[in-house]
């Protein structure tokens, strides 16, 4: 990629700390509402001191983990089966859409409700918000499997089993790969809600109760925080995408 | 390494004992679809005869059954009635150690260099790492690619890809070489250079060839034999032998016997369009 692209983004979040730092510093904007960048930051390097704020790291990473362990296998799999009847696919493909176009945080009280407020909340939670996007993305990778490499296999009498893992998968991966990527983020959005929503622990608490609190300089660092996780995340799954880019069709 | 692209099969050894050059008898298969509201019929009493060694085409308009035929020869296909043969047995389903296919292009896997997509005939019945990768370096030798087994297909123009394609096919060593118009997707000049190709690597191997298209030119030039096909229902027409000389040169393109030939296939085909 041209340098110059890459310098250009990098001057854009430049300006933006810039514009942060300088709107609260000069008062434009009451610092009481938006602490300065440099403050928020100095926070951000307090806050990851404290054990407290470790321990929240940890509980929230771990629900997340734990949701995104079992959504994707068996959204992974349920994708897989739809996609490889063409009646059920025919059946049940509407019925996904129409579960998927409904906001998952209205279901939030009953999760609520049916596991307490707790761990499993949260992983179910998270597991719920993530579910569908990955079976829906599934079947739609395996649909764009192409025949040719499908007969190829059977020609050279491969097994089911080796036509499942040296064929479809491989086919799959760049497609599966932005499916995890895109899947990461409803589930983080999910326990992060669940978290907010009703909690003792979790980073998404924390943030929730720096907010009721009128922390400011906090809260934004919790946000700069999740944020750079995220980003994080994203970026590195989509490293591995782009080294599998040629054999997307 | 560093050989000559000539090098033939020889030390490519075959996984089972079987003759290198397979005979295919074709007796009377016929092919019916059912749609909804009619029976389509695909192929209709369609016999053939194909003698160890020998370079057959077939040739005709989309909608006859070439592709079909070629496919039940693959195992790949079932046909309604009557029975196809290899070497005395009949074939019922994807039989690698007896035929190789080559396909339309981008049928290779990107996700594989071409050495590995070579290899995955091998690699599904489990041989060992070291003798797949000296039998695919052998067959990319002998399609003339040495030295291109790292690089993955899109890295590869249309013509070697093909090679590659070829490569796979030869990989097992089988008796029959099953191809689907393997270079209709390709300029006229990679076509011509690639159909010179084949005919060295079929001299040099003495496999028998069935080869699907729908240029005359091509069927012509490359065929010891060429079986005629017609659409509504799928059925054989003609027969041809072609008593040209081998090897065969691009002046032949331009001679008389040459013009005959393309002539009667193309008579059979303006009946039938």
């Amino acid at each position: 990629m041209a340098l110059g692209i890459k310098l250009a983004r990098v001057a854009i979040i430049i300006t933006i700390f810039a514009l942060w730092e300088a709107l609260s510093r000069s008062g434009i904007v009451n610092p009481r509402l938006l602490p300065a960048a440099s403050d928020t930051l100095a926070m951000l390097g307090q806050l990851l001191q404290r054990a407290s704020v470790r321990n929240d790291l940890a509980v929230t990473a771990s629900e997340v983990l734990t949701a995104f362990a079992l959504a994707v296998p068996f959204g992974a799999l349920v994708g897989f089966l739809i996609a490889e009847n063409r009646y059920f696919a025919e059946v049940v493909k509407p019925l996904l859409f129409f579960a998927f176009s409904i906001p998952k945080s209205i279901f939030l009280p009953m999760f609520i409700l049916v596991f307490g407020v707790g761990f499993a909340q949260k992983v179910g939670f998270g597991f719920f918000s993530t579910i569908f996007i990955v079976i829906m993305s599934t079947t739609t990778a395996v649909e764009q499997v192409k025949v040719e490499y499908l007969t190829v296999a059977r020609s050279y009498g491969a097994t089911s089993a080796q036509t499942a893992l040296r064929v479809y998968l491989p086919s799959m991966l760049p497609v599966l790969l932005e499916a995890l990527r895109i899947s990461m983020i409803f589930n983080l959005t999910g326990v992060i809600l669940a978290e907010m929503y009703a909690s003792r622990d979790g980073i998404g608490h924390q943030i929730a109760s720096w907010g009721e609190n009128f922390q400011m300089k906090q809260l934004l660092a919790g946000v700069v925080m999740i944020a750079t996780i995220a980003i994080a995340f994203n970026e590195g799954i989509r490293w591995v995408e782009t080294r599998c880019s040629h054999w997307r069709t | 390494m560093g050989g000559n692209a000539m090098q033939p099969l020889a030390n490519i050894t075959p996984l089972k004992s079987v003759p290198r050059a397979g005979a295919i008898e074709v007796r009377s298969v016929g092919q019916v679809f059912k749609t909804s509201t009619q029976d389509v019929v695909a192929l209709s009493e369609v016999s053939l005869e194909v003698k160890p060694g020998r370079f057959v085409v077939i040739v005709g308009p989309s909608g006859c059954g070439k592709s079909t035929l070629l496919m039940m020869m693959a195992g790949l296909r079932q046909q309604t009635s009557g029975t196809v043969t290899i070497n005395g047995a009949p074939i019922l389903k994807p039989d690698p150690d007896r035929v190789g296919v080559v396909f339309q292009e981008a049928s290779l896997f990107p996700w594989l260099t071409a050495e590995e997509n070579v290899e995955f005939p091998l690699a599904l019945r489990g041989v060992a790492k070291s003798e797949r990768r000296a039998k695919a370096q052998d067959a990319l030798r002998l399609v003339g690619l040495d030295g291109f087994g790292k690089r993955h297909p899109h890295e590869l123009s249309g013509g070697m890809k093909q090679r590659v394609s070829i490569a796979r096919g030869l990989v097992q060593d089988p008796p029959v070489l099953l191809m689907d118009e393997p270079f209709a997707a390709l300029d006229e000049q990679t076509r011509m250079t690639m159909g010179d190709e084949l005919l060295r690597i079929w001299a040099a191997t003495g496999k028998t060839v069935v080869f699907v298209t729908h240029s005359l030119t091509e069927a012509v030039y490359l065929a010891d034999e060429v079986v005629v096909m017609s659409p509504r229902p799928g059925r054989m027409v003609d027969h041809l032998q072609v008593p040209l000389a081998r090897p065969r040169t691009y002046e032949m393109l331009s001679g008389d016997a040459f013009g005959r030939l393309r002539d009667r296939i193309w008579r059979h085909i303006k009946k039938s369009a």
